[in-house]
């Protein structure tokens, strides 16, 4: 197993946001997480990237315990996120939100002393996002000058640029145009044949159905049930978000 | 062309400032008080830059003069009593790196906001000051192998210059070509998407106001070296000017952030100003005002950033 959760459980204060979720993923494996708003799913995913610390229960990855103090952690761990919000800094440019945090360097004259390789990240960051289907006049703009849809496409190639084992996505496509959404489901599917585990958050069906082998569903913080892709189409799994009941 | 005037409006303003200051002081071009403006620029330049690399980490450092005061009362003390020059020198720096750093503790471990704990490690490294000196100032008696460093030339170029060429150089280099200077900025320009991508935040505050206590250090022992002098005084205008500069530095080159090449103009034209008043025969109250109304003028002008960082409290 490539990540196993178990028990795990956030409150706020006296608001109870996830209980009791346990949840197992194998390599390769693309699993989907439903529910309606404030079910916890952002909760769970930020949990398990590390942006969050769980008040209760215990993570696994490849069966070591661990204990994340900071996304850091997690990324250097082999697990990355999108998050909800995007999590950009608007008003630096596109290639170094699309690097940042693993900024690309190289040597310089000072002897083990490595300087920044913009050239290098401007390149590369047009092909991530050539791969997403957007293309940029300049990756040198700043973030605030995107369509949200560009932004969304900034904040998946950061997530791809670290290169994990498990990349959680949390709503991505909420801001996507059809071809893009496309470009991005289909990258879930080459995630899923090289080996990468995707953890896809999203209240658009026809998108979990459509790359998901599993789907878990949450609701009120809890663990409503799980069921394998093939058996449902997109009215069965939001019938069963909405009911709450499995059948 | 507005964004040229939006980004070079504060130099254009300076060149005015220069003309205007030129055609009516009468020694205002004269080499010697030119030397002059640029000295006292250079020890404003290097302690600002200070207050720079903590803002762009999202940081106030109110304590930047007390902190070179306190650093100059150490450094001489040790002089006075025969301690070695380099050993003395370093021990300055290291009391306002020590300083920088117990800021960057109290703001990232206790989560205080940097306002109020850079004013209250102020209050502590003023009153450390006063009980080195016991009140009193260090005068003159100072080796002339230590007064070189702020007095000296090099080729015909006063070393103050060379030293805030220097630091303008270092800064610049890290915040511009480093990965740790990136990680800096995206700290200061936003908390949380810097956070979750990996980057150790409360860390880079740590070092942005760590490197402020070095530069404050720094400041400390060449105004020392400087006026053969010592005092827990000696430093205590630089907080509101050092303020203004980097403040009005945010006007120009890169608007809205704190940033190097900014905080020189700022620190060039509230220098310029000073000497120009002075030249002109104003009272000091009168260049008192004027700082204050620059600030004003220059916060308005990016007072978003400066709100987000003035009342948040750290993670
Ligand atoms: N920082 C917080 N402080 C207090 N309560 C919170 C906090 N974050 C989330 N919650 C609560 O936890 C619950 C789960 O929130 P969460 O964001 O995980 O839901 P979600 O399933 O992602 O919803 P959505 O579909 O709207 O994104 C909600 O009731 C929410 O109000
Ligand atoms: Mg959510």
């Amino acid at each position: 197993m490539l990540l196993e959760i178990e028990d795990l459980g956030k409150t706020y204060g006296a608001v109870s946001a996830l209980s009791g979720v346990s949840l197992a993923m194998d390599e390769g494996e693309v699993v989907g997480v439903c529910g309606d708003n404030g079910a916890g799913k952002s909760t769970l995913m930020r949990i398990v990237a590390g942006a969050q610390p769980p008040s209760r229960g215990a993570v696994r990855l490849r069966g070591k315990p661990v204990r994340f103090t900071g996304p850091r952690d997690a990324l250097t761990a082999g697990i990355a996120a999108i998050y909800q919000d995007l999590a950009l800094a608007v008003d630096q440019s596109v290639y170094q939100n699309v690097f940042m945090g693993s900024e690309l360097v190289r040597r310089s004259w000072v002897p083990g002393l490595r300087t920044l390789d913009k050239r290098a990240m401007r390149e590369r960051s047009r092909e991530y996002l050539a791969r997403l289907g957007i293309e940029l006049e300049s990756v040198d703009a700043p973030v605030n000058r995107l369509s949200g849809g560009q932004r969304q496409a900034v904040a998946i190639s950061r997530a791809l640029r670290w290169e994990a084992a498990l990349v959680i996505m949390d709503e991505p496509t909420a801001a996507l145009g059809v071809r893009e959404k496309a470009r991005v489901l289909d990258l879930v599917r080459k995630l899923k044949e090289t080996g990468v585990s995707v953890l896809l958050v999203s209240h658009n069906m026809d998108d979990v159905v459509a790359v998901t082998d599993r789907v878990v569903i949450l609701r009120g913080g809890r663990l409503q049930g799980e069921v394998a892709t093939a058996d449902i189409d997109a009215d069965r799994l939001s019938h069963m978000v909405m009911s709450g009941r499995m059948q | 062309m507005q964004d040229l005037l939006k980004r070079f409006g504060t130099v254009i303003a300076y060149l005015v400032l220069f003309t205007v200051l030129a055609a009516s002081a009468d020694n205002f071009l004269d080499p010697y008080n030119l030397l002059s403006i640029l000295k006292h620029v250079s020890f404003l330049t290097i302690i600002a830059l200070g207050f720079t690399l903590a803002l762009a980490a999202g940081e106030l450092d109110l304590s930047i003069a007390h902190v070179a005061s306190l650093s100059s009362v150490c450094a001489a003390a040790l002089l006075f009593n025969d301690y070695p020059i380099v050993f003395a020198m370093l021990a300055g720096i290291g009391c306002g790196t020590a300083l920088g750093l117990f800021n960057g503790l109290v703001v990232t471990r206790m989560r205080i906001p940097s306002l109020i704990a850079t004013l209250a490690v102020s209050t502590i490294a003023n009153g450390l000051a006063y009980l080195i000196t016991g009140g009193v100032a260090y005068v003159g008696r100072l080796d002339t192998a230590f007064l070189v460093f702020g007095r000296g030339n090099v080729l015909g170029v006063p070393a103050m210059i060379l030293w805030m060429g220097l630091t303008v150089a270092l800064t610049l280099f890290l915040l511009k070509r480093t990965r740790t200077g990136v990680h800096l900025v995206c700290t200061g320009e936003a908390e949380e998407p810097a956070r979750l991508a990996g980057i150790r935040t409360r860390r880079m505050k740590l070092l942005g106001l760590g490197l402020s206590g070095l530069l404050a250090g720094v400041t400390g022992v060449l105004l020392t070296s400087s006026l053969s002098s010592s005092s827990p005084a000696i430093a205590g205008e630089y907080l509101m000017t050092g303020i203004a500069a980097v403040l009005l530095g945010m006007t120009t080159i890169e608007p809205g952030k704190p940033n190097v090449v900014g905080t020189l103009i700022g620190a060039l034209t509230i220098g310029t100003l000073r000497n120009g008043l002075t030249l002109l025969g104003a009272q000091y109250y009168v260049q008192d005002i004027v700082l204050g109304v620059i600030i004003i003028v220059s916060v308005s002008a990016s007072a978003r950033e400066l709100r987000k960082v003035a009342f948040s409290v750290p993670h």
